[in-house]
C-alpha cells in the first residue's frame, strides 16, 4: 500500500470541488421568493408538428394583491392577433407600412380557442359560457386578443383563486418572432395569460404591433410533449424528461419568479453548454441551442452572454436564476432577437465576419433583457423605454467594453455576402445608441405617450434610440460614477416589481446631485435638441483681434452646453451657456485670432440631431473633404455606369 | 484562345480608343460628381466636421448628410468606399435594384454614347489598322442609327429579362423555393442557381447582340434584324468557339474584379493619398473598359477568322476626298 501524496489529495479535493460546481446550480426553485408570485401557472401541452396544433390545459393560481376586489378576470390571447387581418395588431402593422403578406397561406395563420374555463375546487364553477372578447384600447370588435370572464364571486384583496383553462391553438408560420417554419418551432405568448390587476383596474391591453408584454411574476411548472429526440429549450430548468413510448417525449420545466414562459424545439438543434463564472457574481450555466450551419459560432454566443452577465452584473446587479438558455433561431424564422425569462433568441448569419458584431450585438441585447424586462418587470405596453431603451443603452456600453472595435458590414447579393468596411469603426455614442433612427423620427411621438399609442413604424426610434441617447447623455453629463449607482439602485429597488417612469426619475433626481426635472421633461416630450454656431468672425483691431461669436439654439429643447473657442496661439476658452435663449453672443478681444468655435465640444448632448452645425472654423477644410468624397463618389458612379454599359 | 489573344492585341494597338472611352466615362460622371461636391460643401459649411471627413471617414456626418439628402445624394453611403463600390454596383445590377432617376438618366446617356462610338470602335478593330479620327467618327455616324434600331430590340429583350424574367425568378420563384427553407446556406445556393440562370440568359442575349453589331460592321449590314439573324446563325455554327470566347472574356472580367478587390484603396486622407487612390481607381476603370473592348475585339477577330478572308471589312475605308474647292485651294 502506498501512501498518497498530499498534493494528490489536494488535487482530488479541487477536482471534487470542480465537479460539484459543474452540476446545474439551480432547479428553478428560488427560496425565499424574490417576487410576489401572485400569478403561477401549471401547464400541460402537446405539440403535433404535423398539424402544427397545440392541445393544452393550465391551472392558474392567482392572488389579488391590489386594494380592491376583482369582479372579473382578463386574459391575453395573443395568438388571436394572427387569426386574420382584422385584428388590431394586423391593422397597425398595415398602418405602419407592413401590409399583410399575401403569400401567407390560410393554414399559416394562428388561433387560440379556449374550450373550457372553470374555477377549480371541490365544486368547480364553469365559466366557459361567460367568456367574451373586449377591446379596451381601440374598441375593435374584430380583435380577440383580450378575453374577459366575469367572476360569480369577487376575489377580495389578498384572496386567491385557482382557474382551470383548456385550449387548443394553431401554430402560425412565424410572425412577430413566434411560430413555426419547417421543423423549427418557437412558441411564445402561447397560453391564456392573465393581465395585471392594478389598483386602478385590469391592465390588460390588446396585442399591438409595436409593443410587447406585461404580466405578474409567478412560478411556472410546464410539461411539454413533443416528438422524442427533438432537443427542447424553455424558460426554467428541465426537471424531468419522460419517453412516452409512442414517439413522443414529455419535458417538464420549472421556474420560480418569472413572468412568462416560452419554449422552442427542433430536431436540427445542436446543444452546447458552457458556464459563466465571476469573482463576485453567482455562476450561470449557459445552454445554447445552435443551428448546424452556425456550429463554428458557439463560443461567440457564449462570449457575448458572458460579457452581458459580467458587465450588467457589475453595473446593475447580479443575474439570479443561475442558468440561461440561448436560442439561435432558424434562418428566416423571424424569431431572432427576442427576450423571455431565462431564455432568449439571438440571431446570426452563415457568414459572420469576426470583427462585426453579428451575433454579439443581438446576443448582448437579448441577454441584457434578463435584467431589464426579466428581473425589472416594467409594463412594455405602456413604458417600453424602461426596458428596451435602458437595455439599448446598456447594450451599447457593454459592446463598447467587450467587442471594440467593431466595424460596419454591408451585405450584398440578396443580403448573403458581407463586406466589412474597416474604415468605419462603429461608435457606441451614435451607432450603438442609434442616433440616425432617432434623428429621422425625433418628432413622431412624445416619449411620455403610452407606447402602444406610438405610430407603429416609428415608435421604435422613440423607445429604443431616444432613451439610449438621453441615458448616454446623462452619463456624459453627470459621469458614470453618478449614473451607475442610480441605475443599480433603480435595478435593486424595482427588481421583481413593476416600475413606472416616475420611479426611474425619482430614483435619479436625488442621487444625481442636480435638478434633472427639466431634462426629464424635455426628453419625455417630442422637442428636438439642436444647438449650433451661427457666426464666427475674428477681425484685426490694431495689434489685437476682435472675435465675435454667436451660438444659437435651433431646436425647441433646452440643455446647458459648453462653448469652446480656440485661438491661433493655442488659447482655449470654454464658456458655459444655459442654452435657454434662442441665441447668445460672445465677444473677445485677444492678441490672437480665433480659429474655431464649438458648441458642446465634448459632445455631451448626444440627442443633438445636427452635429455638423455644432462647430465653425475660420480655416475650414471643407473643400478638401468635399473634393475627396466627391472623388470617391465619382469612382462609384463610373463603376455604376460600367455595369450598365455591359448591356450595350 | 487565339481570338482572345488577337482581340487583346487589337485593343492594345488602339490605345486612343481605350483612352477615349475612359474620357467618355469620366466626362459623363463629372457633372453629377461636381453636383455632389457642391452638396458636400453646402452641408459641411465651415464646420470642423470637414476635418475628420477629410482625414478619414466621418461616419456621423455621412449619415447626417444622407438623412437630409434626396435623389443622387441618397447614394452617398459607406458602400462607395473602395471595393464596396464594385460590390454595390454588381449586386444592384444582378438584383435589379432601383437607382435614383439622375443616375438612371446619366446611365442612359452613357449607353447612347456607347451606341454612338460602337460603330467606330468595331470598325477600327475589324480593320485592325488606324482609321484616324475622321474614319472613326464617320463609322460611328454610319452605324449609330443602325445600332439605335438594334437598341430597340435590345431594349425589348432586356426589359423582358429584367422586368419579367428577373421579377419571376427572384420575386416569385425564389420566395416559393425558399418558403420553408430554414438553412441560410441552402437559400444562398438557391439564389446562386437563379443568378446563374439569369446570368446565362443575359449572357446569351449579350452574345447575340455583340455578334449582330460585329456582323453589321464587318459586313456593312443595314438591316439590324438581318444582322441579328446572321449573328444567331454564326453562334449556332460556332457555338463552342463563341461561348468559349465569351467565357474567357468573362474570366478576364472576374480577374480584374479580383485584383481590384486586393488593391482597392480605402477612405484615406485628402492629400496625396487621395490622388493615389483616385489613380488606382481610374486604373481599375481603365481595366474594366479594356475588358469590355476586348470582348468586342475578340468577337470581331473570331468572326473574321471564320471568314474566307480574315481581316475583311465590306465597307470602303471611310476617308472622304476633300471638296473640289478645297482641292483647288490646295492646288
Amino acid at each position: 500500500m502506498t501512501r498518497e501524496s498530499p498534493y494528490f489529495v489536494i488535487a482530488l479535493l479541487f477536482l471534487f470541488a470542480a465537479r460539484v460546481d459543474a452540476q446545474p446550480s439551480t432547479t428553478g426553485v428560488i427560496d425565499p421568493p424574490l417576487s410576489p408570485r401572485n400569478a403561477s401557472y401549471t401547464i400541460r401541452a402537446t405539440l403535433d408538428p404535423a398539424t402544427r396544433a397545440i392541445t393544452a390545459s393550465e391551472t392558474i393560481v392567482w392572488r389579488n394583491i391590489t386594494a380592491n376586489p376583482a369582479t372579473e378576470l382578463r386574459f391575453h390571447l395573443y395568438w388571436n392577433a394572427w387569426r386574420d387581418a382584422s385584428s388590431t395588431f394586423m391593422r397597425e402593422r398595415t398602418l405602419g407600412g407592413t401590409p399583410v403578406d399575401s403569400r401567407r397561406r390560410a393554414d399559416e395563420w394562428a388561433r387560440i380557442d379556449v374550450s373550457s374555463i372553470k374555477i377549480a375546487g371541490p365544486s368547480p364553477v364553469d365559466l366557459t359560457a361567460s367568456q367574451r372578447f373586449i377591446a379596451p384600447d381601440d374598441g375593435n370588435e374584430q380583435d380577440r386578443t383580450v378575453m374577459s370572464v366575469p367572476l360569480p364571486t369577487a376575489i377580495e384583496p389578498g384572496g386567491t383563486v385557482a382557474i382551470d383553462v383548456a385550449w387548443t391553438s394553431r401554430v402560425p408560420r412565424t410572425i412577430a418572432r413566434t411560430g413555426a417554419i419547417g421543423n423549427f418551432f418557437f412558441i411564445a405568448q402561447w397560453f391564456p395569460k392573465l393581465g395585471v390587476l392594478e389598483d386602478t383596474g385590469w391592465n390588460c391591453h390588446q396585442f399591438h404591433s409595436g409593443t410587447e408584454f406585461f404580466s405578474d411574476y409567478g412560478s411556472y411548472d410546464v410539461s411539454l410533449t413533443v416528438p422524442a429526440g427533438w432537443p427542447l429549450g424553455a424558460t426554467g430548468v428541465e426537471r424531468e424528461r419522460r419517453d412516452n413510448g409512442n414517439g413522443t417525449a414529455t419535458h417538464r420545466y420549472y421556474q420560480d419568479d418569472v413572468h412568462d414562459f416560452a419554449w422552442t424545439t427542433s430536431p436540427d438543434y445542436l446543444v452546447r453548454t458552457a458556464r459563466f463564472e465571476h469573482a463576485t457574481l453567482p455562476p450561470v450555466d449557459m445552454r445554447l441551442l445552435l443551428q448546424p450551419e452556425h456550429r463554428g459560432q458557439a463560443e461567440r454566443h457564449f462570449d457575448a452572454t458572458r460579457a452581458t452577465l459580467k458587465y450588467y452584473g457589475e453595473w446593475f446587479g447580479a443575474y439570479l436564476y443561475g442558468h440561461i438558455t440561448i436560442v439561435d433561431p432558424a434562418w428566416q424564422s423571424g424569431a431572432g432577437g427576442m427576450e423571455y425569462p431565462t431564455l432568449f433568441t439571438a440571431g446570426s448569419q452563415w457568414l459572420a465576419p469576426a470583427d462585426v458584431i453579428t451575433p454579439e450585438g443581438v446576443t448582448v441585447h437579448e441577454a441584457g433583457h434578463q435584467f431589464w424586462y426579466g428581473m425589472v418587470g416594467n409594463n412594455e405596453f405602456e413604458h417600453a423605454w424602461l426596458d428596451e431603451g435602458v437595455n439599448t443603452f446598456s447594450t451599447a456600453r457593454t459592446v463598447a467594453q467587450a467587442f471594440s472595435p467593431n466595424y460596419l458590414a454591408v451585405r450584398y447579393f440578396g443580403g448573403f455576402i458581407p463586406w466589412v468596411f474597416r474604415d468605419i469603426a462603429l461608435s457606441r455614442e451614435t451607432d450603438g445608441n442609434r442616433l440616425p433612427g432617432y434623428r429621422r423620427d425625433a418628432k413622431s411621438d412624445a416619449q411620455s405617450t403610452e407606447t402602444f399609442r406610438y405610430f407603429p413604424s416609428t415608435g421604435g426610434s422613440i423607445t429604443y434610440d431616444k432613451t439610449a441617447l438621453w441615458l448616454n447623455t446623462l452619463e456624459r453629463w453627470l459621469g458614470w460614477t453618478t449614473l451607475q449607482p442610480i441605475m443599480s439602485t433603480f435595478f435593486s429597488t424595482w427588481r421583481f416589481r413593476h416600475p413606472k417612469p416616475d420611479d426611474f426619475f425619482q430614483t435619479a433626481n436625488p442621487m444625481s446631485g442636480r435638478d434633472l426635472r427639466a431634462f426629464f421633461d424635455e426628453v419625455r416630450g417630442s422637442n428636438v435638441f439642436d444647438y449650433g454656431v451661427q457666426n464666427l468672425e475674428s477681425l484685426s483691431d490694431g495689434d489685437r483681434f476682435r472675435t465675435n461669436l454667436v451660438v444659437r439654439r435651433y431646436g425647441e429643447a433646452i440643455f446647458p452646453v459648453d462653448v469652446l473657442v480656440t485661438f491661433a496661439n493655442g488659447e482655449r476658452v470654454t464658456e458655459r451657456w444655459d442654452g435657454r435663449d434662442r441665441w447668445k453672443a460672445f465677444v473677445y478681444n485677444r492678441p490672437s485670432k480665433a480659429l474655431s468655435a464649438e458648441v458642446d465640444p465634448n459632445r455631451v448632448l448626444l440627442l443633438d440631431v445636427n452635429l455638423t452645425n455644432n462647430s465653425m472654423t475660420l480655416q475650414p477644410r471643407t473643400a478638401a473633404a468635399a473634393r475627396k468624397w466627391s472623388a470617391k463618389w465619382l469612382v462609384w458612379l463610373q463603376d455604376c455606369l460600367l455595369s450598365w454599359a455591359a448591356l450595350v | 484562345m487565339s481570338a482572345l489573344r488577337d482581340g487583346i492585341r487589337r485593343v492594345n494597338r488602339a490605345p486612343v480608343i481605350l483612352g477615349g472611352v475612359w474620357a467618355l466615362t469620366l466626362l459623363l460622371s463629372l457633372p453629377l460628381a461636381l453636383a455632389m461636391r457642391k452638396a458636400f460643401v453646402e452641408h459641411l459649411g465651415p464646420s470642423l466636421a470637414a476635418d475628420t471627413a477629410a482625414n478619414g471617414v466621418n461616419y456621423d456626418w455621412m449619415q447626417e448628410f444622407v438623412d437630409q439628402a434626396s435623389g443622387v445624394g441618397s447614394t452617398f453611403k459607406p458602400t462607395i468606399i473602395g471595393f464596396g463600390a464594385v460590390l454595390d454596383n454588381l449586386s444592384a445590377f444582378i438584383d435589379d435594384d432601383v437607382r435614383p432617376i439622375a443616375i438612371v438618366a446619366t446611365a442612359s446617356i452613357y449607353m447612347i454614347a456607347w451606341l454612338f462610338v460602337a460603330g467606330g470602335i468595331l470598325d477600327r478593330y475589324a480593320r485592325d489598322r488606324a482609321t484616324g479620327a475622321n474614319g472613326f467618327f464617320a463609322a460611328s455616324g454610319v452605324f449609330f442609327f443602325r445600332f439605335l434600331r438594334l437598341a430597340i430590340v435590345q431594349w425589348i429583350v432586356y426589359m423582358f429579362l429584367f422586368a419579367i424574367v428577373h421579377v419571376w425568378l427572384f420575386d416569385t420563384l425564389y420566395p416559393r423555393l425558399t418558403h420553408d427553407v430554414t438553412v441560410e446556406r441552402t437559400a444562398f445556393l438557391v439564389r446562386l442557381a437563379l443568378y446563374l440562370v439569369f446570368g446565362a440568359l443575359l449572357a446569351a442575349a449579350m452574345l447575340v447582340f455583340d455578334y449582330a453589331k460585329v456582323r453589321a460592321v464587318v459586313e456593312d449590314r443595314r438591316s439590324m434584324l438581318g444582322a441579328l439573324g446572321a449573328a444567331l446563325g454564326f453562334i449556332r455554327r460556332n457555338a463552342s468557339a463563341a461561348v468559349g470566347l465569351f467565357a474567357a472574356n468573362f474570366a478576364l472580367f472576374l480577374a480584374v474584379i479580383a485584383i481590384y478587390a486586393l488593391v482597392a484603396p480605402g477612405a484615406g486622407g485628402a492629400g496625396a493619398s487621395m490622388w493615389i487612390a483616385l489613380a488606382i481607381a481610374q486604373a481599375y476603370v481603365l481595366a474594366r473598359l479594356w475588358v469590355k473592348l476586348v470582348f468586342w475585339a475578340s468577337e470581331t477577330a473570331l468572326f473574321q477568322s471564320r471568314l474566307a478572308h480574315a481581316g475583311y471589312v465590306a465597307r470602303a475605308a471611310p476617308v472622304w476626298p476633300d471638296s473640289a474647292a478645297a482641292e483647288a485651294l490646295r492646288g
